[in-house]
């Protein structure tokens, strides 16, 4: 933005904490296991299938229950589906890279590809969390063990501890072939999970 | 150049804001990742038609007890574009101040003819529209005496716009002491309905909260 747009630029909405009663109605199969459109349906995504599972903690070590958790990520080949890659030919019309679930006890399990590397960078995928007592925060996690990683301009700007954080690990297969990852996320306290700001960077 | 982004507040007299806000300052984004960042919403049209009037069940059923209100406004960017075919999804407690959800426990009084959740997409021009019962406040800590002010959850997602928000009533006697009020300061006036009179559709009050969607990532792509 312009010093001029910013002038005239409305004034936002204030985020608010989504409280403990997101509807669990809201729900929708389909963006909790970004594999497959419909069980009754002869298509899904390119790539090698993963499950992310994981735990997210508060302050205490508790599970954090009735969290929503919102994934984005990029496709088999790198490829982010956004206004700025309409027409790519590396688009997988069976993918859109956005999923979303709440979990009733804080344990979470999600179903999707492995992202391919975009240019510049190790395999990620960004999670946004909304919660009771919180407005929306955002993280980005990676997999352990990818040579990629020692590259990341994300991961270079944060110290050891933190990188290590941010670190899916694998955790066997599943039975129809998926790697399984393990991924916690803690909120706050002594081994809190870096979080980023999307509203100041 | 810092590398360190806002340090956020913890809502006064809530618990859970104590035991899950982050403590140490968010990290800045490195501008070579910034658009990683950015999720894009894909179209969802996950409404049923009726959906829009949550006064009632479904049409062939009695309203719900209380206020029938209209919400409307406009979902724009802070440049002031249009958010079209962005889902809201709606929720908001009974007139008696209970959710139809299975993890409200408050033993508030359940009404037969309330659903209390509900879905509408922005037109053309970026505006919605709905109908719902004026919701009960209700005691969050009964411990302290601690009510949550009447309120509505939006839920916004559309493209790279993505905000969850709550639409506040005027003059509520209990919007100054919310958490989440305190925190936003001067600015809790923007979660504000505006009320109209609506003297030509069967609703008692109506309400308009126009959303501004904030922040670099609905503009992104622009
Ligand atoms: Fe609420």
């Amino acid at each position: 933005m312009s010093e001029e747009q910013r002038a005239n630029a409305l004034l936002p909405t204030n985020e608010d904490t989504c409280g403990p009663y997101f509807p669990i109605y809201f729900g929708d199969d389909s963006l909790e296991d970004l594999t497959r459109i419909h069980s009754g349906v002869v298509a899904g995504a390119s790539g090698q299938h993963i499950i992310l599972r994981g735990r997210v903690l508060d302050r205490h070590g508790n599970l954090a229950h009735g969290v929503v958790m919102e994934f984005w990520q990029a496709n088999a080949m790198g490829i982010y589906r956004t206004p700025g890659t309409e027409g790519h030919p590396d688009i997988d019309p069976w993918f859109s890279g956005y999923g979303r679930l709440r979990s009733h006890s804080g344990e979470y399990s999600f179903c999707t590809i492995m992202p391919g590397p975009a240019p510049g960078r190790a395999p990620n995928i960004t999670v946004t969390l909304f919660s009771d007592g919180i407005n929306r925060i955002v993280t980005q996690l990676f997999f352990a063990d990818h040579p990629a990683n020692d590259g990341d301009p994300l991961l270079l700007g944060l110290d050891p501890e933190d990188r290590d954080r941010l670190m899916a690990r694998r955790d066997g297969t599943a039975a129809a072939g998926a790697e399984i990852y393990r991924f916690d996320i803690v909120m706050a306290g002594d081994n809190e999970t870096p979080f980023f700001d999307d509203l100041e960077s | 150049m810092t590398k360190l982004g806002r340090q956020l507040g913890i809502g006064p007299t809530d618990n859970t804001s104590d035991q899950r806000t982050p403590r140490k300052r968010l990290r800045l984004i490195p501008e070579a990742v910034r658009e990683s960042f950015v999720p894009v919403v894909p179209a969802r049209a996950v409404t049923r038609q009726y959906e829009w009037d949550m006064t009632r069940i479904s049409p062939d059923l009695p309203r719900a007890d209380g206020d029938a209100i209209e919400v409307s406004g406009t979902l724009r960017t802070a440049d002031g574009k249009p958010v079209r075919g962005a889902l809201l999804e709606i929720w908001n407690a009974n007139h008696y101040g209970r959710y139809r959800h299975v993890e409200d426990h408050s033993g508030l009084k359940l009404d037969e003819n309330f659903f209390g959740m509900g879905r509408v997409l922005t037109d053309y021009d970026g505006t919605y529209r709905f109908w719902t019962i004026s919701p009960g406040a209700y005691l969050a800590r009964p411990d302290i005496g601690r009510w949550r002010p009447k309120h509505i959850h939006l839920s916004i997602s559309g493209g790279p716009v993505r905000l969850i928000t709550q639409m506040y009533f005027p003059d509520e006697p209990n919007n100054a002491t919310d958490p989440m009020a305190i925190l936003m300061g001067d600015a809790f006036g923007r979660n504000m309905g505006k009320p109209y009179a609506t003297p030509d559709i069967d609703v008692d009050q109506g309400y308009r909260f126009d959303i501004v969607a904030g922040g670099r990532n609905a503009t992104f792509f622009e």
